[in-house]
Formats: C-alpha cells, sequence, structure tokens
C-alpha cells in the first residue's frame, strides 16, 4: 500500500512542477505590478506545497520546519511589497 | 492498520492537488486582479491544508508542526489577500466590471485619496 502512496505522491509533485513553472513564467509579464506580485505569492505557496510533499516522501521531518519558515518568510515579504507598492514609501 | 491512514492520505492528496489545480486555472482565466485573489486565496488555504493532513497522518511525530503550519497559513491567506487587494485599489488598478464600489465613497470621506 505505501507504493501507492508514493505513486500518487510523485504524481502531485509533478502536477506542481508545471503548475509552478506557470506560476513563476506569470512574475515576470503580469498585466500590472500588484498581478505580478500575486504570481509571486502564488510561487511561494506552491513552493510551500512541494515540500509538504518531499516530507511525505522522504518521511523526514526537516522539510517542515523549512516549509515553516518559508510560509512566515513570504508573508512578511508579500506585506512589505504590497504596502510599498502602495504608498511609494517604504515604511 | 496503516493502510487506513494511507488511504485517507492519498485520499487527502489528490483533493488537495485539485484544489492547486483548480486555483492555478483561475489564475490564469480571471480577468483582473480582484477575482484572481480568490483564485490563489483557495489554493493557499484548501490545497496545502489538505497536503498538510495528508502529512500529519503518514509521518509519525509531525502532527504538533503541521499544526502550527495550519494555524499560520490560516491567518497568512486573508491578510495577504487583503493587503494585495488594498494596494491595488490605492493603485488604480481598474476593476473588471464592477457592480458595487464602496470603498470609493469611504475613501474620500477621511481626506486620503487613492494616489
Amino acid at each position: 500500500m505505501t507504493e501507492l502512496l508514493l505513486i500518487v505522491a510523485y504524481i502531485s509533485l509533478g502536477i506542481h512542477t508545471v503548475l509552478l513553472s506557470y506560476a513563476i513564467w506569470r512574475v515576470w509579464n503580469g498585466e500590472n505590478p500588484i498581478d505580478r506580485l500575486l504570481a509571486s505569492e502564488l510561487v511561494g505557496t506552491l513552493v510551500l506545497s512541494v515540500l509538504v510533499l518531499i516530507t511525505l516522501i522522504e518521511r523526514s521531518n526537516l522539510f517542515l520546519d523549512v516549509a515553516l519558515g518559508l510560509a512566515a518568510l513570504s508573508f512578511i515579504g508579500i506585506i512589505a511589497f504590497a504596502r510599498y507598492a502602495a504608498d511609494r514609501r517604504m515604511f | 492498520m496503516t493502510t487506513i491512514l494511507e488511504i485517507l492520505a492519498i485520499i487527502a492528496i489528490t483533493i488537495g492537488t485539485a484544489f492547486t489545480v483548480i486555483g492555478v486555472i483561475g489564475f490564469h482565466r480571471l480577468p483582473d486582479v480582484y477575482t484572481r485573489l480568490h483564485a490563489t486565496g483557495k489554493v493557499g488555504v484548501f490545497g496545502v491544508v489538505l497536503l498538510l493532513s495528508a502529512t500529519a497522518l503518514v509521518t509519525s511525530g509531525a502532527w504538533s508542526k503541521v499544526l502550527v503550519l495550519i494555524a499560520l497559513l490560516l491567518i497568512v491567506g486573508p491578510v495577504t489577500a487583503h493587503a494585495l487587494s488594498s494596494a491595488a485599489y490605492r493603485l488604480g488598478v481598474p476593476m473588471q466590471s464592477p457592480h458595487r464600489d464602496d470603498l470609493q465613497a469611504m475613501m474620500h470621506q477621511d481626506g486620503r485619496s487613492t494616489e
């Protein structure tokens, strides 16, 4: 039964890489700056789910800590960028 | 006994990946920034949380980290969506066929114009 779980995890990983490549392509040719910011947030979320899938495959808790750090940092980055884009001054 | 947990994990993975695919398709097809925020919000919350629950079922002893991550994600999703939409509105990003624009009246009341 465990190999079925691995097969499903690998298929999901493949789907995530395809979505990730689309989101990364969308980062530099969205139609306005907020759209590109949104694409970069999507990239952060997709990388987070790829990390979670890797913890599923490798069965090691290390990647969950990486995912936690990534989620926190991408959140702060997105808020800082959105605030800078809106007011044109940093803080 | 372990197969039951793995069956549940397989179901959670497929549903999570389906949500992620639907979210990215929505991100591709929806007309303007504000509606696209719905799509990426779904990806961030439903897709990843279901995958996390699958890892909680399968890996031993990881449920504490998974709970922290799920709590963080449920807080991060709406806050970033709100920040992005208010930034887009202040930048004057056009809405696609807007039916209601409540912020317009509120915005000029407190003296801060959109620019």
